[in-house]
């Protein structure tokens, strides 16, 4: 029994810990498209901002300065979508795809061209000991809940304290308020004296620096170990995108459905073990192809996206000027 | 008065030779760019786009099979993008070419695996033609007609839609089972089933090149679409559609049968090409796409959706990829994804010119009447 616990226990454990930066990609996603702007350059925005991040953290040997460029270079890539979307007026769809397409590149390329001077994680202790576990004193004892949810690395706890804030930032300050009108109609916004210029600009890097957070911590996760097939990343930004659906553009539910999505994506790869260890209750979990949870993210969003537009935008968060350019002189 | 520095005015309709300048200017930057980047590794760039714009054909001891192995590449490529085109012209975002294009590629190759031996090839051929434009299309068609019925984001659900299907091509190809007709019986692991010889595409031997059919087939499917877009009823909808949905109706267009038609038929060539892709390589995959659904969308875009600017967009993309994967050869440090990597530089330097194109500055000075 005391097996199946600790199975339990593991999983659960892993469900924050692997899912993680699929919060820190929808938060950053969801502050993008509060101002208007569906950035589909999740995937390469993660992925520039957690090899440059992993670089320059190995180079320093420290993890402030690691979280530093993560967020600047990913910065970047919002300021580049910003400078073509808002102020060139270029499609976002597609400037969105190429900033993926661009990013994976750099990613390759940059890693592929080190080789062999490649810097290892384990030689720089500085970002070892930055990821290690956090053992919250008290609430970390608890049983079940106590490994899973207050014995992380600080940077887990990082991206649900970015989520808090955002979700009280777009909920109840002045800036936030402005923003969400920027999104919804930027006309409007635009005629009582919201500067949206600044407004996107600002929200589009600052979101984009958050995605470049999670690409950080995915980079930790992996040990920082460089493959040349696959990228870190490995899908966690079209996931975030999902994500930013499911919770209903809402900082507060992507904590919740981080946890939702991270379920089905680690009960992927803990069902043999948790079959094993409960053959009674879930034995059936060996009979489902992982496959199944791997799409079901996916499948869960696109339901959800049609109920909600079904209930016709009652209730729903989706920004109303989601995707359409802003030209002053048409409005 | 606090005039700004400048104003941004719409140009009535850019020049051609401005286009063109601009798109070539593009390519040189990417270029520039790649020449840097090529340097800071220490590979000679010269040698490098020598060996990548020859497409290694100079020097090679089968230099058809590199052309065979270009059109590979390309046609697929070719397909996707003008299908893209017709989708984006009403201004209906279809990023779900990956996975219209995985549903014609299963669908084809569900029934060259069962009726391959049934039938004679060129039938067996026609089938999975047609099985490839019908999945492509349904499944195009499903996120169009939410769109029209509920207003449902269609670049949001369509990008679902992607990843629903490939998840599914992967179930397909890692899961043994007697119901799993598409996996080989002979292999201990779970391999896709070589196609019998009815599902593989016909080819034209034309001395030691061999023509794969499919190419004749895009080309004759290109020409259709440039009469379809410019000189039917049809084309001229979907004009309307795309420069304004409510002037379409005020003209007594029904737009939601527009924009269902066009898409259908927008991801039915999309699931074509997916067809055509599987009996050109004999088996099924699951890295079938090749992310050409991605990719097209690149390649539309900087084709202005002109439906022979698309040719030439997907050519210098097929160069490119090709010619990265030729190259990279010779180097370890480099591959594929160097042609990623370009062709992201050239897409934005082409976004940023387009502003250029579609726009232009108005200095403070110049105003009217005003100084």
């Amino acid at each position: 029994m005391n097996d199946s616990v600790q199975v339990l226990t593991l999983f659960l454990f892993n469900i924050v810990l692997v899912n993680i930066p699929l919060l820190y990609g929808t938060v950053g996603e969801i502050l993008t498209e509060k101002a208007g702007s569906l950035n589909l350059g999740v995937e390469g925005t993660m992925a520039v901002g957690a090899i440059f991040g992993y670089l320059a953290g190995c180079a320093a040997n420290s993890i402030s300065v690691g979280l530093a460029v993560a967020f600047l270079s990913a910065g970047l890539c919002g300021l580049l979508f910003a400078l073509l979307t808002v102020s060139l007026q270029a499609n976002q769809n597609v400037t969105g795809l190429t900033i993926t397409t661009f990013g994976l590149g750099l990613y390759f390329f940059v890693g592929k061209g080190l080789g062999d001077r490649w810097p290892t994680m384990t030689a720089c202790d500085g970002l070892v000991q930055g990821f290690a576990a956090l053992e919250i004193p008290g609430l970390s004892r608890l049983p079940l809940v106590g490994k899973a949810l207050f014995s992380h690395s600080p940077l887990v706890y990082l991206g649900v304290g970015i989520a808090l804030l955002v979700w009280w930032y777009l909920t109840f300050t002045r800036p936030g308020l402005r923003l969400r009108a920027v999104g919804e109609n930027p006309a409007a916004a635009d005629s009582v004296g919201v500067n949206i210029l600044l407004y996107k600009y600002v929200h589009l890097v600052a979101g984009s620096g958050i995605m470049g957070l999670g690409g950080f911590y995915m980079a930790l996760y992996m040990s920082g170990s460089f493959e040349g097939s696959n990228c870190w990343i490995n899908g966690y930004g079209w996931i975030a995108i999902a994500l930013v659906i499911f919770s209903n553009w809402n900082p507060l539910l992507a904590i919740l459905g981080t946890l939702v999505f991270g379920f089905f994506n680690t009960l992927q790869i803990y069902a043999m073990p948790l079959a094993a260890a409960f053959p009674g209750a879930l034995g059936w979990l060996n009979s489902v192809p992982p496959h199944l949870f791997k799409a079901l993210p996916f499948l869960i969003t696109a339901i959800v996206l049609v109920a909600s537009s079904i209930r016709e935008r009652e209730g729903s968060g989706q920004p109303a000027a989601l995707g359409l350019n802003y030209y002053r002189e048409e409005r | 008065m606090n005039a700004p520095l400048f104003r941004v005015v719409k140009r009535e309709g850019g020049g051609p030779l401005r286009l063109a300048v601009s798109y070539v200017a593009a390519v040189v930057l990417a270029l520039l760019v790649g020449t840097v980047l090529l340097t800071l590794l220490g590979v000679p760039a010269l040698t490098y786009y020598k060996g990548m714009f020859t497409l290694g054909i100079p020097g090679s001891r089968y230099p058809f099979k590199q052309v065979e192995g270009f059109l590979r590449l390309f046609v697929p490529l070719l397909l996707t993008s003008l299908a893209l085109s017709l989708a984006f012209r009403m201004r209906f975002w279809n990023i779900g070419g990956e996975g219209q294009f995985t549903m014609g590629a299963i669908a084809g190759a569900a029934v060259a695996l069962k009726l391959g031996d049934v039938f004679p090839q060129p039938l067996v051929l026609l089938l999975m033609s047609l099985a490839g434009l019908a999945a492509g299309g349904l499944y195009g068609a499903l996120a169009a007609w939410l769109k029209v019925k509920f207003q449902t984001n269609e670049t949001l659900m369509t990008l679902m839609l992607n990843y629903i299907a490939l998840y599914l091509l992967r179930f397909l190809g890692e899961t043994k089972g007697t119901w799993n007709f598409f996996l080989s019986s002979q292999s201990e692991r779970p391999k896709f089933e070589k196609f019998p010889a009815g599902g593989q595409m016909l080819e034209l031997s034309l001395g030691d090149f061999h023509l794969n059919l499919t190419l004749v087939a895009a080309a004759f499917i290109c020409a259709a679409l440039f009469v379809y877009l410019r000189y039917t009823k049809h084309g001229y909808e979907i004009a309307v559609v795309g420069d304004s949905p409510n002037t379409a109706r005020y003209a007594g267009m029904g737009v939601g049968r527009i924009i269902l038609r066009t898409v259908f038929l927008s991801a039915a060539l999309i699931g074509l090409a997916g067809a055509f892709y599987v009996s050109s390589a004999g088996t099924l995959s699951t890295a079938v796409t090749n992310d050409v659904g991605w990719t097209g969308i690149v390649v539309a875009w900087l084709a202005n959706l002109n439906t022979l600017g698309i040719v030439v967009a997907s050519l210098l993309i097929t160069v490119l990829q090709f010619g990265s994967q030729v190259a990279g050869t010779s180097y370890a440090s480099i591959d594929a994804n160097f042609a990623d990597l370009l062709q992201g530089v050239i897409l934005f330097a082409v976004l940023a010119a387009d502003f250029f194109t579609r726009f232009r500055l108005v200095g403070r000075g110049r105003q009217e009447g005003l100084k």
